[in-house]
C-alpha cells in the first residue's frame, strides 16, 4: 500500500517513521520547505496561497473520507465542510503543529461528526457501498467463465470472500472512533501516536480503541477457521 | 525512566499480540514477546491468527479505490470547494432594515389570503376613512385653483423636433401644430398658445433646419400675431434673412398692418434697396406706399450709414414731398434709386408709379 504524502508528514512529525519511511519523508517534504510560507500567504488572504494548500493534500483527504464514510456523497459533504473549517480558521492556525497534522485533525473530526449523526439517525442513512458486496450484485460475462490458472483454490477464494464480508459487517459494528482509528492504522498506514496527534489525544488512548475494534473483528471472524 | 516489566506470563503477552503483528511496539517489548514465543505454542498460535487477520484487512478492497481512480469525484470537489470559496470571499451586501419585511413574507407565501387581506383593506379605508379626513375650509368654497402644467416643450425639444403638420383657420385664427419629437404631440393654439408661438418663431429664425415650406406656413400662422413682440422679431428675421424669396416675400405680407413701425419700415426700406428677389423689392415698395399712404405717422429711422445707397440722382431732395421729414426723405430717395438704376424694368416702373402716387397725395 503506497503511503500518502502527508501520512509521510505526519510520520516525519511524530519522529517515529521506521527507516523507509523516514528516507521517502526527507525526499516528499522537500516541497513543503515553503509550505510555511504558503501558510502565511493564505492567512494574509492570498486564495491561490489557500487553493495551493489544498491541491497538495485533498486527494488524501477524500480517500479518508470515502474509505470512512463509504459513500461518495457524504464524501464529498467531509471534504467541503473539512476544507471549509481550514479556510474560515487558518488565522488561528499558530504553526504549533504541522500544517498537515492541523489539517488530519479538522479531517478526522468532521468524519467523526458524520458518523456519529449517521449512527444517531440511521434510518436517514442510505447504504453504505462495499466493495466485497457490489460483488454480489449483478455480474457479468466473465465472472462466469472458468478459471484456469492452476494456483487458484476455489475453496480459499471462497473463505477469502466470506472473510471480508464479516470484516465488513464488524466494521459497520465499530464505534466512530474506532472505525477511524482503524481506518488510518490500516488504510492510511500511520502510527499510533500520529493519530493521537489527529484526534488530539494519547497513544494510549488510540491504542486501546485499536485493540477493542480488533477484538471485535477478530469475534467476527471466530468460527470460520 | 521505569524500566518495561518483563513479559514472560501469556496473559501479559496475548493482548500485545495485535500490536507486534501491526508493528507497534517498542524494540524492547518486541524483544520480549519475541523470547516468549519461542517458549510458548498457544501464544504463537494466536500470532498466527492475528497476521491472518492483517492480511485479511489489507487484502480488502477500499471504497476510495473503487471511486478515486478516475479522478472525478475528487473533481467534483474540488470545483463545489471553489464555488464556496467564491461565496465567502464575495463581499456581503449590507442588508438595511426592512420595515414589514415579515408582512411580504407573509404575503408572498400567502398570496390568495394575500389578495383578499388587501381588498379588505381597501374597502375598509375606501367606505370608513375617506369621510374622516380633514377638508381645507380655505379650499372649501368651492373655488376652482388655477394649476399650470410645465410648458411642454423645452429648448431640448425644439432643438430635436421636426414639424410634421401644420392646421389653422383663418377666420378663427387657431393653430394646430403636429410635431415629432421623442414622443409625437400636438399642441394647439386653444390649450399651449405660448408652445406654439415658441415652436413657431423657432421654426422662422432657424431657416436651415426647417424646409420652406414648413416655414411658409408658419409665417403664414404668425400672421395675425404679428402684434406680438416676439412674433413680429421672428417675422422680421424671416423678411431680412430667410433664403427662400416666397418665405421672405410672406413675412413682409404678414407685417403689412405694422409697417408705421420703425423696425418694420427699416426691414422694408432694406429689401427695397437690397433684396435680390423683384417680387420681393416690389412688395416692399407697395408697403411702404401703404404706410404713407394710409397717413400713419412714420417715425425717424436709423441714421442713414455713409456708405450705403448713393444719393438718389434726379430728384433733389428738397424737392421731394415731406420736407424735414427724413425717413420719408430716405423712402423716396430710395423709390428714385430703383426707378433709374434697378435691374428689373417692372420694379423701375413700380417705383416710378410710386414716387407719382406719393406726389399726388402729398398735393392732395
Amino acid at each position: 500500500m503506497p503511503l500518502s504524502r502527508w501520512v509521510l508528514a505526519l510520520a516525519d512529525n511524530s519522529g517515529r517513521t521506521s527507516g523507509s519511511a523516514a528516507a521517502l519523508a526527507t525526499v516528499t517534504s522537500l516541497p513543503n520547505l515553503d509550505e510555511r510560507a504558503l501558510v502565511s500567504e493564505a492567512q494574509a488572504g492570498n486564495r491561490a496561497a489557500f487553493e495551493d494548500l489544498v491541491r497538495r493534500y485533498d486527494r488524501d483527504v477524500l480517500r479518508l473520507a470515502l474509505n470512512l464514510m463509504k459513500r461518495p456523497e457524504d464524501a464529498r459533504d467531509v471534504y467541503q465542510e473539512a476544507f471549509l473549517k481550514v479556510y474560515r480558521n487558518l488565522h488561528r492556525f499558530r504553526f504549533e503543529c504541522s500544517f498537515y497534522t492541523w489539517l488530519y485533525r479538522i479531517v478526522t473530526n468532521v468524519c467523526l461528526d458524520h458518523l456519529r449523526r449517521r449512527q444517531a439517525r440511521p434510518e436517514d442513512q442510505a447504504p453504505e457501498i462495499h466493495p466485497n458486496r457490489m460483488e454480489e450484485g449483478p455480474r457479468d460475462f466473465f465472472d462466469y467463465q472458468k478459471e484456469h490458472r492452476p494456483t487458484l483454490d476455489p475453496e480459499r477464494s471462497l473463505i477469502g470472500k466470506e472473510i471480508q464480508s464479516r470484516i465488513v459487517r464488524a466494521m459497520e459494528r465499530l464505534s466512530p472512533r474506532e472505525r477511524v482509528v482503524f481506518e488510518m492504522k490500516h488504510y492510511q498506514g500511520l502510527k499510533l501516536r500520529a493519530i493521537g496527534d489527529a484526534l488530539g489525544t494519547t497513544e494510549e488512548t488510540v491504542k486501546n480503541s485499536l485493540f477493542r475494534a480488533t477484538r471485535k473483528l477478530r469475534n467476527e471472524l471466530a468460527g470460520l477457521r | 525512566m521505569s524500566e518495561t516489566p518483563k513479559l514472560k506470563r501469556c496473559e501479559d503477552v496475548a493482548p500485545l499480540l495485535v500490536f507486534y503483528a501491526c508493528d507497534e511496539l517498542t524494540s524492547e517489548e518486541r524483544e520480549q514477546i519475541v523470547a516468549h514465543l519461542a517458549i510458548c505454542d498457544g501464544c504463537r498460535a494466536q500470532l498466527s491468527e492475528e497476521d491472518a487477520l492483517q492480511a485479511a484487512i489489507d487484502r480488502m478492497p477500499q471504497v476510495a479505490d473503487q471511486f478515486e481512480s478516475s479522478g472525478v469525484l475528487l473533481a467534483q470537489c474540488r470545483s463545489e470547494l471553489s464555488e464556496s470559496l467564491d461565496e465567502l470571499s464575495a463581499p456581503k451586501v449590507k442588508e438595511g432594515w426592512q420595515p414589514f419585511a415579515w408582512v411580504r413574507a407573509w404575503m408572498a407565501l400567502r398570496p390568495g389570503w394575500s389578495a383578499a387581506a388587501l381588498l379588505l383593506v381597501g374597502a375598509i379605508v375606501g367606505t370608513q376613512a375617506i369621510p374622516w379626513l380633514p377638508v381645507n375650509p380655505g379650499n372649501g368654497g368651492g373655488s376652482a385653483v388655477k394649476v399650470y402644467a410645465a410648458p411642454r416643450i423645452t429648448p431640448d425639444t425644439l432643438n430635436k423636433m421636426a414639424v410634421s403638420g401644420i392646421n389653422f383657420s383663418r377666420p378663427t385664427g387657431k393653430i394646430q401644430l403636429q410635431l415629432q419629437a421623442e414622443q409625437p404631440m400636438t399642441l394647439s393654439s386653444d390649450e399651449d398658445d405660448a408652445d406654439v408661438r415658441r415652436v413657431l418663431t423657432f421654426v422662422i429664425s432657424n431657416s436651415d433646419r426647417f424646409d420652406a415650406g414648413v416655414r411658409l406656413d408658419c409665417v403664414e400662422a404668425l400672421r395675425g400675431a404679428a402684434s406680438d413682440e416676439q412674433a413680429r422679431a421672428a417675422l422680421l428675421s424671416a423678411a431680412r434673412k430667410d433664403q427662400n424669396p416666397a418665405v421672405r416675400l410672406k413675412a413682409l405680407d404678414a407685417l403689412r398692418d405694422m409697417a408705421g413701425m420703425p423696425a418694420v419700415r427699416d426691414v422694408l426700406l432694406e429689401a427695397l434697396q437690397h433684396d435680390a428677389n423683384p417680387g420681393v423689392r416690389v412688395e416692399a415698395i407697395n408697403l411702404l406706399v401703404r404706410a404713407i399712404d394710409s397717413g400713419s405717422e412714420l417715425p425717424e429711422l436709423a441714421p442713414e450709414a455713409p456708405d450705403s445707397e448713393s444719393p438718389v440722382q434726379g430728384v433733389a431732395p428738397q424737392a421731394l414731398p415731406f420736407p424735414g421729414k427724413d425717413s420719408e426723405q430716405r423712402i423716396l430717395r430710395a423709390l428714385d434709386n430703383l426707378r433709374q438704376h434697378d435691374s428689373n424694368r417692372y420694379v423701375r416702373l413700380r417705383s416710378a408709379a410710386a414716387l407719382r402716387q406719393i406726389a399726388q397725395q402729398d398735393m392732395q
